[in-house]
């Protein structure tokens, strides 16, 4: 017996077929690398990574049209045309596989070698800075655009706490291996329990002490269950999780967006900024905050996009485009 | 809303009102997730309404052996 909603389907599903296929790649993918990566250094994890992602660019059919589909849109901008440099043809999108690549290679450094060599040009910093000295938490708000981790190892050194909000099996997995890479750091990870509804508690304890929680909030995730909205993005619709803003407005705390865009070789581009100074509101305004917030999110990550092309590591039918033919 | 009666209908309207939980679901022993279908954006929504309302606040811990309208019922008349 059911009272309400039902399962989502549409991105959820498309995604989840994705994940299987990056897991099964990465989980051998990455251990075989971070061998090499310690055992024969960078360089030689370098032309490994071009290597790997060679054989997922021409064997993940899926993966590349989804690259294409998202390029030729970013084409579509006289922004991100200028930001793409090229067509958006096989040559660019091999550089989009490859920029996730090199991703994962940092994410590599900052995990095995615990790496200080990464330089941040950083803008709105500010804001966390205020937050901080009035002792204020909130939610951030991510997306699979840039490096979490590389955002990570910022806020560490800015002696900030970030916890990480998981959801699903897959990035549990992913970070089974960073644990073993770094098994002294700590983690400040909240595992979404799917078996408790009350686990969301947690978030509101940490935002209560002052510190940051991030949610990346650019994804459907199954347990989101039909709780999702289609806003505009890069000139169509996508459906967004309406889990992470619809918990913001209740929380009625700031929410950032934080992103960390790679520009070159141990380069990043960070940004951040203040989408709500968390003004609390009575119940029957929380649904209309959270759509608001939700749009603007959209709005600002497609600036980013426009202005990172290479960095959207989103491959997988975003849009439905091929669900819907 | 010191009574559990009262207590009870104020939770059974919300989920009817603000939730589009139908009437007849609304049962003391309707567990909130297999029966009604609650989420932990809607456990946390509820709660936030049911401190507003009674001045309580909740933790996790608190919270974890909540499975019915009932439980949610005899948490806060304990309390109150």
């Amino acid at each position: 017996m059911s009272a309400s909603r039902d399962a989502t389907q549409g991105q959820a599903s498309r995604q989840k077929r994705w994940s299987r296929i990056a897991e099964r790649g990465s989980m051998w993918g990455m251990r075989f690398t971070v061998w090499c990566y310690r055992s024969l250094g960078r360089p030689v994890g370098v032309v490994l990574v071009h290597a790997i992602v060679a054989y997922f660019f021409f064997t993940d059919r899926p993966g590349r049209r989804a690259s294409l589909a998202y390029l030729r849109r970013v084409d579509a901008t006289p922004a991100g045309r200028a930001a793409l440099g090229r067509r958006p043809g096989l040559w660019a999108s091999f550089l989009h596989y490859r920029a996730f690549g090199l991703s994962i290679l940092d994410r590599l450094a900052i995990w095995a070698e615990r790496t200080q060599d990464f330089a941040y040009a950083v803008e709105g910093n500010e804001i966390c800075d205020r937050l901080a000295a009035e002792g204020r938490g909130g939610i951030v708000l991510g997306a699979h655009l840039g490096s979490f981790d590389a955002l990570r190892l910022l806020a560490e050194r800015q002696h900030r706490i970030v916890h990480a909000l998981m959801f699903t099996e897959h990035a549990q997995r992913i970070n089974t291996i960073f644990r073993e890479l770094s098994p002294d750091v700590e983690l400040h990870v909240i595992e979404s329990d799917s078996q408790s509804i009350w686990s969301t508690f947690r978030i509101r304890e940490c935002v209560r002490r002052g510190e940051l929680v991030s949610i990346l909030s650019d994804r459907v995730d199954p347990d989101d269950r039909g709780r999702t909205s289609r806003v505009p993005f890069l000139g169509g619709t996508v459906e967004l999780p309406r889990a992470p803003f619809l918990l913001a407005s209740l929380l009625a705390c700031p929410v950032l967006l934080m992103l960390a865009c790679r520009t070159g070789p141990g380069h990043y581009d960070v940004f951040t900024e203040l989408l709500t100074d968390g003004t609390a509101v009575g119940p029957e305004e929380r649904e209309k905050i959270a759509s608001e917030l939700l749009t603007a999110y959209a709005q600002r990550l497609e600036h980013y996009c426009m202005k990172y092309p290479y960095q959207w590591f989103n491959f997988f039918d975003y849009w439905g485009d091929e669900a819907s033919s | 809303m010191h009574a559990a009666n009262e207590i009870f209908d104020w939770v059974a309207d919300v989920l009817k009102q603000q939730f589009q939980i139908r009437e007849e679901f609304l049962r003391p022993d309707a567990r909130l997730v297999d029966d009604l279908d609650l989420d932990s954006v809607d456990a946390i929504d509820l709660s936030i309404r049911l401190e507003e309302k009674t001045g309580l606040s909740f933790k996790e811990e608190d919270l974890k052996a909540i499975e019915t309208i009932q439980d949610i019922v005899d948490f806060v008349h304990e309390r109150l």
